[in-house]
């Protein structure tokens, strides 16, 4: 029977809002934690939820979830940070395709567009489209704005954030050689980007 | 000479003739369930449901590529009597209509060309389906946490494969969206059941085939939420008192609330 109870259907009350804190997969209702997906009920104790660090809030509560084994899909949020296939560019911005929002790949790419006043923190006046990006690089970003009608706004501010893969004029994957110079092992043509930074 | 000769231009009659049956009136005719149903269901029983989820999931391996590249998040067969349905949901997705709030849920409800038994239906989407695509629409999304998915659209494409009785479909499609939905793993606030009535005389008959469908007088569509008790779509086509549609809501919810737990168990047992 307890079994039984592990799987959980939408709809299915899983416990008082005020004894459990409502994880992912859940949510609230009129005090009470409804299960939102098919999967199987978790319940983790409040010390491992805060990371060991007892002095967060709703230290106390353990956490109910509903977790599936096969997540397959992911949206983009405001935050998250995303990994994208630069499409078009011009002057102005550029537009790409989120691929993967965090360890995620999308089912269907979702469109992005960079600004050029979004690629870097310091200097933004002076940033060029294309000693920053070319169409075809890989680049990882962070979702500022859920955007206008069509597309999520990114932003490259970060160090970590930039191009993380790209290709030269003769088709060699580039090393990055500074912050904003990548190269091409063969050739030893230096070609521009906003490199990220490697970890 | 002459009675030896036949005439093959034409279609020759036969020699005798006999008069034509006409259909019964009276007491049979007021009531067509006086003398029970003709699949012997009693009268407020629904007919028996077959659900399986993710199809293509249960294909073998060698598929598994193949169906992950460019399949749909959650699919589900579905068969309650002669009706067989067939539902793919997609997403959620970037749409495009995009909304920053709330993502949009839409439906696309077709009938097979050989869904019906008594006419072949055309290609071309009618408007009837149409119309059942929004009523789908209607009764589903309320269930749906579309404020979980900002800008992002899902749709669910439903395909009835075979149909009998067309307040029967509906539920039966509504029924079918909720399996796939679950078995894309979107945010749901409950699973919808739906069930459809038809009065014949003054008795209400649970979910009617095509023929019962034909001697009812009204028939009435109920999709429900039952673990948060609510209604999110009534449907009714013809002339009731309210003591009637007031009877058949209670009715109606009460099946929904059992083709619910169908669903349900066989949602769990497909994870187990």
């Amino acid at each position: 029977m307890a079994g039984e109870l592990d799987v959980v259907t939408p709809g299915r009350r899983l416990g008082l809002a005020n004894e459990y804190e409502a994880g992912s997969g859940t949510y609230v209702r009129n005090g009470i934690i409804y299960s939102s997906i098919l999967g199987a009920r978790t319940v983790v104790a409040a010390a491992a939820a805060a990371g060991g660090d007892a002095g967060q809030e709703g230290g106390g509560k353990a956490t109910l979830g509903v977790s599936r084994r096969n997540a397959k899909f992911a949206i983009p949020v405001i935050g998250s940070e995303v990994l994208c296939r630069v499409v078009r560019m011009n002057p102005r911005a550029a537009s790409v395709a989120i691929i993967m929002v965090g360890s995620t790949p999308c089912q269907e790419d979702f469109a992005g567009t960079v600004r050029v006043q979004d690629i870097r923190a310091t200097e933004k006046d002076l940033v060029q489209m294309t000693a920053s990006f070319r169409p075809g690089d890989i680049i990882r970003a962070e979702v500022i704005s859920l955007g206008d009608q069509r597309s999520y706004y990114l932003a490259t501010t970060k160090n970590e954030h930039g191009v993380v893969f790209a290709q030269s004029a003769h088709g060699n994957a580039m090393v990055p050689i500074s912050w904003e110079e990548m190269q091409d092992p063969k050739t030893k043509v230096v070609e521009k980007r906003k490199c990220a930074k490697s970890f | 000479m002459a009675t030896n000769i036949i005439d093959r231009r034409r279609i020759n009659g036969p020699q005798r003739s006999v008069e034509p049956l006409y259909a019964q009136s009276g007491a049979a005719a007021a009531d067509p369930f006086a003398r029970g149903r003709a699949d012997e269901r009693a009268l407020d029983q629904v007919r028996p449901i077959f659900i399986k989820t993710g199809p293509l999931a249960a294909q073998p391996a060698e598929h598994e590529a193949l169906s992950s590249a460019s399949a749909a998040s959650g699919t589900a067969f579905y068969e309650q009597g002669k009706i067989r349905i067939s539902c793919a949901v997609y997403g959620p997705r970037q749409g495009r209509r995009s909304n920053a709030r709330a993502g949009s849920f839409d439906c696309d409800f077709r009938y097979a060309p050989f869904a019906c038994s008594w006419k072949r239906r055309s290609h071309v989407r009618g408007a009837d389906e149409k119309e059942i695509s929004l009523i789908l629409e209607h009764a589903v999304a309320p269930a749906i946490r579309l404020e979980a998915y900002p800008k992002a659209c899902i749709d669910a494409f439903v395909t009835v494969i075979e149909s009998d009785g067309k307040a029967a479909t509906i539920a039966a499609a509504i029924n079918c969206i909720s399996a796939a939905l679950a078995d894309a793993g979107i945010e749901m606030y409950d699973s919808v059941a739906a069930c459809s009535m038809g009065l014949a005389g003054a008795r209400w008959v649970a979910d009617c085939a095509q023929p019962e469908e034909d001697a009812a007088l009204c028939s009435m569509l109920i999709a429900y939420m039952p673990g948060a008790d609510e209604i999110t779509y009534i449907l009714q086509h013809g002339k009731t008192t309210p003591e009637q549609t007031d009877q058949a809501v209670q009715t109606c919810t009460d099946m929904c609330a059992r083709v619910y737990a169908v669903i349900c168990r066989y949602l769990q047992s497909s994870l187990e």
